[in-house]
């Protein structure tokens, strides 16, 4: 039994017909990375699994369950993080503010709150501020902090890297790989090294298809078998 | 907003008539006007220190009227997005209600501590019916206009309090009751410790005056602490913010927006329940229209959408509203003074910074 398995998932926005029977397999402990090009239904793929953009067709299940059906705080009950594309911080909310709020119920707040800072030492110093103000890499940190505080056994990650200068990029990655030692991720990533250099599988989406998959090491980023589908 | 006040020169003995209809000018009432004295004298009467601080104190009893009746509104729309046009009708029923309780538990010969328990008793009964309320309301019809036009919630509640009222005009009248005046039986249980004047040196302040500001702050104080202090108030402020990436960590949102309209429609009630023993107001059928446009008034002032510019917002009405009423009575003939200041406030504001004082240009995150 996978950790999540998602079958012939067909989802639409309106009457965009966005995941055509969308197919994969997540293991406990693994990187997975979804690859493709830009509007192909990466980030519909992790909305579905949360149920966010509920599917119309389809199973996504996660330990044997269901989630089609449920909503979204019950599926992130179940121990299924998102850490969005775009970071989405609470802005209004302090760092520290940030962290309290994805703690889940029954787990020591201050306990968690103090193993993010220990995890990333660069937000201690801002905890007491508005989250609005730190800096693109600073809210991804504070975003991914949240990932980990949230005592998930899967997290989504959605373009950790998008928008942020290289060694900011380098920095994320570190920290997205002491997380992987905690738990299972499922990875949306345009930079292929990054996602190749922390992934175990791949899996290559075009169309609302996948249309690829395999192991990490079997490929480099510039292999003619990535290049097909991630070149414009 | 205009207050017979003994201490601003008007015999609280003489009867308040209504100057306007209900609808045009809600919360103006006519006080006698004494006239002929010179701006200059009035001047130099109003910088005394005694009338200064008298009209300070003035200023904030009116400003916890205000922010009370407006904290609600701005609760809901701040963190839900939602304009509820039916948040004057649940003062008026929350003034109802408080007085039912008030009559059927004070006697002639309760005291006045007995008095003022059992009206610490009615603002629970009252929070607790009215947020109930508040909580179907929002489950049952609010809730299903989420992803519509913010008209669709605007007509939704607008209709609502039209329903309201009607339905409390019928049963008022059922009883006995005149439906535009306010209800006597209820006043008359205020203790005899908030109807009279107390001496603080030079100065005579109404124990009402003081007992407002005393719930007024309480009201304030006890929201911002509900929602910084408490780890569900943190749920609210992440919710509001982004309802999506909320839910996405655990929470409710929709049970978090359900509290959230609860709670604003409870301090609503709470509102209502402080006026039913100010003569001023009193509980009324017409409270509903009265409340409904300061609260917008100080809501937009402040900023839609923030707590903090409610309370700044409530605070600058209910000042300009006292330091005009003073000069209404004692120095201007103009009966319509104070509601034009405050109107010009927030002309002013709607034309020199729409967003008020502290406002965010959107709000609701869903």
């Amino acid at each position: 039994m996978s950790l999540l398995e998602v079958e012939d998932v067909e989802t639409y926005y309106g009457e965009s017909h966005i995941l055509e029977g969308v197919s994969l397999e997540v293991e406990e402990g693994e990187v997975v990375a979804l690859v493709g090009r830009n509007g192909v239904g990466k980030t519909t793929t992790l909305r579905s699994v949360l149920q966010l953009t509920p599917p119309r067709e389809g199973s996504v299940r996660y330990r044997d369950e269901e989630l089609v059906g449920m909503r979204t705080h019950e599926v992130a009950d179940r121990g299924v993080g998102w850490i969005p594309e775009d970071r989405r911080i609470f802005s209004q909310l302090t760092v520290e503010e940030n962290v309290r709020v994805a703690v889940p119920d029954g787990v020591d707040t201050d306990e968690a709150v103090a193993f993010a800072f220990e995890t990333f030492p660069e937000l201690d110093s801002h905890r007491g501020r508005d989250a609005g103000t730190l800096s693109g890499g600073q809210q991804q940190m504070l975003a991914i902090a949240r990932g980990l505080v949230g005592e998930n056994d899967l997290l989504l990650v959605d373009e950790p890297s998008e928008g942020l200068a290289p060694q900011i990029v380098a920095d994320v990655a570190t920290a997205l790989a002491e997380a992987s030692t905690e738990t299972t991720l499922l990875l949306v990533e345009q930079n292929l090294p990054l996602a190749l250099d922390l992934a175990d599988r791949f899996y290559i989406l075009d169309n609302g298809r996948v249309v690829d998959d395999g192991d990490a090491d079997e490929v480099s980023a510039d292999d003619e078998r990535l290049r097909r589908y991630l070149s414009a | 907003m205009i207050p017979a006040d003994p201490a601003l020169g008007v015999d609280l003995a003489l009867p308040a008539v209504r100057a306007v209809p209900d609808l045009a000018l809600p919360t103006l009432k006519a006080v006698p006007v004494q006239s002929g004295t010179s701006f200059f004298d009035g001047l130099g009467q109003f910088l005394q220190p005694e009338t200064l601080v008298s009209v300070f104190v003035e200023g904030l009893a009116k400003s916890a009227i205000y922010v009370m009746i407006a904290a609600g509104l701005s609760l809901i729309f701040g963190l839900m997005g939602v304009l509820n046009f039916a948040h004057g009708t649940l003062t008026m029923i929350g003034a109802y209600l408080a007085g039912i309780v008030m009559v059927v538990l004070v006697g002639g010969a309760t005291g006045q501590w007995g008095r003022i328990l059992a009206f610490f008793g009615a603002l629970v009964v009252v929070f607790v019916l009215v947020g109930g309320f508040g909580s179907l309301v929002e489950v049952g019809l609010i809730r299903r206009l989420y992803d519509r036009p913010p008209i669709a919630q605007i007509l939704l509640t607008f209709g609502v309090a039209l329903v309201l009222e009607e339905a409390a005009r019928i049963v008022v009248l059922f009883y006995g009751l005149q439906p535009t005046s306010e209800w006597q039986e209820a006043l008359g249980t205020k203790p005899a410790v908030l109807a009279t004047r107390h001496s603080l040196g030079p100065l005579s302040i109404r124990g009402l005056a003081l007992f407002e500001i005393l719930l007024g702050v309480l009201t304030v104080v006890g929201i911002w602490a509900f929602l910084t202090r408490t780890r569900y108030g943190l749920f609210i402020r992440a919710g509001s913010e982004d309802a999506e990436m909320a839910q996405a960590l655990g929470i409710d949102v929709r049970r978090v927006f359900t509290v959230v309209f609860a709670l604003g429609a409870g301090i609503a009630g709470v509102a209502g329940a402080v006026l039913m023993w100010d003569q001023i107001w009193g509980a009324n059928v017409p409270l509903a229209a009265e409340t409904l446009l300061p609260a917008f008034v100080v809501v937009i002032i402040g900023g839609l959408g923030t707590f903090r510019g409610t309370v700044v917002g409530a605070l600058i009405v209910g000042m300009v509203d006292a330091v005009t009423t003073w000069w209404f009575i004692n120095v201007v003939t103009w009966t319509w003074l104070p509601d034009v200041a405050v109107f010009l406030i927030l002309v002013g504001m709607l034309i020199l910074r729409p967003q008020g004082l502290y406002g965010v240009e959107e709000v609701g995150g869903h």
